[in-house]
């Protein structure tokens, strides 16, 4: 409206402007009607004074005529005639057609035309009846006076006139009467419809007023239910910053909680944070809050600057008690016309995330460390490094006894030190022998601590927590570097066994054969007390010619007998190692293309023990000790398809004769073909034969040698 | 095509940035090893933009910025400094600075930045 955008004030302002129009139209109506009643007043009061003019005129010729009978002047009543009839006469033309006339109190007087067609038909009436009654006065008033037959003659007209005129003239008042009351019935009916329309429009105002107000009521506490809804259960700390900093009136109630203090509303937020936060952090943070306050400095460029994305602080929790937290402030803009006029922050703690960070952190530097660990492991013989560990662990315990034994005394000698020192220091020379740096390490710290001590005039038992807590991290170390150790263990072996692996054909494991080397594998594991489980792959070896067939069959059977016998090794033993409690044993039989077959056999035991071997060769007489101890390892491990030999010490149906694998290396010299050993003590033994189409040639390599050495030779 | 003005105090800097942006459309108009040099220079080099290290010799970034905007309000700065703290930043910006970007940079972060200098939101 006029360009004005009114808003939701529009309907209020037009209503209003309504009411106002209504009132403006009844006062100007008011006006015209009352100024038309005003002057149908004054023709009420003429029409009255016309009646009473013809009864005067008539009784002024009646006199005249008498005066002149008598033959007396007659001047006044001719003047009181000229008077009367002359008014009449002014008032009856100015009725008809509008003109001048004399007021009652005898001043000139304007009238408009009575402006009806009733009061005009009386009036023509009027004017006929009057026009010869008004001759025949002018005549006697033109002569100046009246002789008592024109008296007669005036009078005779007078009678015949005057109770017509007389009635017209009533007629005529009561007309102007009727005309000025309808009048006032219609001013009445204007000033009703107007009053009436001016107050149907001010309830409509006020009902239109009401029902927007309450709306707005509504709309309001709908919008400060949400709100407080919001700010009530949010987890986040919210708030509003004006431009100086200062905390709105509202905020969300985890707030308080977040900044660990209550009546935040009002109070300056450099006021809040800088107990928890350094000078500078403080003085940063008041240069942001100042450039994001600036609405010409990008916000994302802004956001990247925030001071207080993680801020350690120290939230009281009781009298006297602290907890540190981490908080963490966000800040946005809040605009109004482009102007940045308030600055929404919310803060959250982020304590368990900054904990989890960091514990993560530390999770992948002990990772990394285990990875070192494992790399210092890997380089060390499995044997060697488990003799390592169960001496660092007696050594630890022995220094353990030796804490507790003096842990009471009161004063305690430097004996005890110098005991715990030596025993530290071997496992450390041990540990770094070894190459095992970090174990090393360990204890050299702990060397530093005794070295303290040791230096010391007086000691008390309780001086010696620190190497009570020492020690322990070190068997935890020792305990970590035994499961890593099995976990080697376990990798190796899988590592090894799963290796050159063909497709897996799900079919071949019910083959017959198979079953029945199943079978036979479950047997002699459960007379030793063993647990062992058999996988095929491989052809099926109805494929091959009976002859080749049997000689196969007869050979793993034979492995089948020397694992359970000299490889997989006892529950206890397995589980110690890392390994999985049943044994296994991997079988595979490929054709090659030159048509020849390739035998693999795998089981993950104890391997094949060199000095063992060397033993059983001397004990049974092959070898003198001298020739035994100058034999390299892997003639010695060739020893065991020699008859006659066998490591095991006792005599039973599966073993320790020495007459088992000696068959194996006949039947491939028969059948002409190689045979591969690789072992590692602790871990496995492979058998690898190709059989056929190859010279005939038993080859043995030694139990350290990786498989593809083997493969090279 | 815009009108760039490299400050920093080394040598190898200044050419990394100059083929950087040299190579994105905007030409080289001034080199400067310091402040005192760059206010000098800026007058006559009459650059749309300029890249400013905050640590050199001499007058440092900031104040450098302080008097580069009272001499010519409308040129764009973007500070590239190996910027130690925020507060830095913040400084640099409250001056006048419209972008930053931290030492060591990458060709496209620097050419993002300046494409940001010059972007409506």
């Amino acid at each position: 409206m006029f360009g004005i955008d009114l808003g939701k004030y529009r309907t209020i302002v037009i209503s209003i402007a309504l009411f106002l129009l209504f009132d403006l139209g009844v006062l100007v109506l008011n006006f015209f009607i009352s100024s038309e009643i005003a002057s149908d007043a004054v023709n009420v009061n003429l029409a009255g004074r016309q009646r009473m003019l013809t009864q005067r005129t008539a009784k002024l010729t009646l006199q005249l005529q008498n005066r002149a009978e008598a033959g007396v002047p007659q001047e006044v009543e001719l003047k009181e005639l000229i008077g009367a009839f002359s008014l009449f006469d002014r008032t009856l033309s100015a009725f008809e057609s509008g003109g001048e006339t004399a007021s009652g109190d005898g001043k000139p007087i304007r009238i408009a035309a009575v402006d009806d067609a009733i009061a005009q038909s009386i009036l023509a009436e009027a004017r006929k009846l009057w026009d010869p009654y008004k001759s025949r006065i002018s005549a006697v008033i033109e002569r100046g006076r009246a002789d008592p037959d024109a008296a007669g003659a005036l009078v005779v007209q007078a009678e015949a006139a005057n109770l017509p005129l007389l009635k017209l003239m009533n007629d005529l008042t009561t007309r102007v009467e009727e005309l000025a009351a309808s009048k006032a019935t219609l001013l009445r009916a204007v000033q009703v419809a107007g009053i009436s329309l001016a107050t149907a429009n001010f309830l409509i105002i006020l009902f239109h007023f009401i029902r927007h107000l309450r709306e707005s009521d509504r709309e309001l506490e709908r919008a400060r239910k949400e709100t407080d809804d919001i700010l009530r259960t949010t987890q986040d700390g919210l708030f509003l910053l004006d431009g100086s900093a200062v905390i709105g009136v509202q905020h969300s109630a985890a707030l308080e909680k977040v900044l660990g203090t209550k009546t935040l509303a009002g109070r300056s937020f450099y006021d809040i944070i800088s107990p928890a936060v350094t000078p500078k952090t403080l003085d940063t943070t008041r240069e942001y809050i100042d450039l994001l306050l600036r609405h010409d400095v990008k916000e994302k460029l802004v956001a990247s600057l925030n001071p207080l994305e993680c801020v350690e602080v120290s939230i009281a929790q009781g009298p006297g008690e602290a907890e540190s937290r981490y908080l963490q402030f966000g800040f946005n803009r809040v605009f109004e016309s482009g102007k940045v006029t308030h600055l929404l922050v919310t803060a959250n703690d982020i304590t368990r995330r900054v904990r989890l960070e960091r514990e993560l952190k530390a999770s992948e530097e002990r990772a990394k460390g285990q990875m070192g660990l494992l790399v210092e492991i890997l380089q060390v013989e499995p044997a060697t490094m488990n003799q390592l560990l169960r001496s660092a662990q007696e050594g630890l315990q022995h220094i353990n006894r030796q804490l507790r034994e003096q842990g009471s005394a009161r004063e305690v000698g430097g004996e005890t030190i110098n005991a715990i020192y030596r025993i530290t220091h071997r496992i450390k020379g041990d540990s770094a022998a070894l190459g095992l740096a970090s174990l090393a390490t360990s204890l050299h710290s702990l060397e530093d601590i005794l070295t303290g001590l040791r230096e010391r005039p007086v000691l008390s038992g309780e001086d010696f927590l620190p190497v009570t807590v020492r020690v322990k991290g070190l068997f935890e170390e020792i305990e970590a570097m035994h499961q890593a150790v099995a976990r080697v263990a376990q990798i190796r072996g899988v590592i090894s066994v799963e290796a050159p692996r063909p497709q897996h054909d799900p079919g071949v494991e019910a083959l017959p054969f198979v079953k029945r080397w199943k079978d036979f594998a479950t047997r002699l594991a459960d007379e030793h007390a063993r647990k062992v489980e058999l996988g095929y792959h491989g052809i099926d070896m109805e494929t091959l010619p009976e002859s080749l067939r049997e000689s196969i069959n007869s050979m793993v059977n034979q492995f089948i007998r020397n694992s359970l016998v000299h490889g997989i090794e006892d529950g206890d033993t397995r589980k110690r190692r890392g390994k999985p409690e049943a044994g296994r044993i991997s079988v595979y039989i490929s054709a090659r293309d030159d048509g020849g077959v390739d035998l693999s056999f795998r089981d993950d035991g104890q391997g094949i023990s060199v000095s063992k071997v060397r033993e059983a060769a001397v004990r049974a007489g092959r070898l003198t000790a001298e020739e035994a101890a100058a034999m390299d390892s892997r003639r010695i491990v060739g020893l065991i398809f020699e008859p006659g030999l066998s490591t095991r010490e006792t005599v039973d149906e599966d073993g320790g004769r020495g007459a088992g694998l000696d068959s194996v290396k006949a039947l491939v010299m028969q059948l002409g073909g190689q045979i591969r050993i690789g072992s590692t003590p602790g871990e496995y033994c492979h058998f690898r034969l190709s059989l056929g189409a190859l010279p005939s040639l038993a080859r043995t390599v030694s139990e350290d040698e990786k498989e593809a050495e083997e493969a090279a030779a | 095509m815009k009108r760039l003005m490299i400050v920093d105090d080394s040598n190898i800097i200044r050419s990394k940035i100059a083929r950087a942006l040299g190579e994105h459309g905007l030409e080289v108009v001034g080199l400067s090893p310091n402040g005192e040099d760059a206010i000098e220079r800026c007058v006559s080099a009459r650059p749309d933009v300029i890249t400013m290290d905050i640590t050199m010799p001499g007058m440092d970034g900031i104040e450098c910025i302080r008097q580069i905007r009272r001499l010519n309000p409308t040129v764009r700065i973007l500070v590239v400094s190996a910027l130690a703290d925020k507060a830095t930043a913040i400084q640099a910006l409250k001056e006048g600075a419209q972008g930053f970007v931290c030492k060591p940079f990458t060709e496209e972060s620097l050419n993002e930045a300046i494409g940001e200098l010059f972007s409506e939101d």
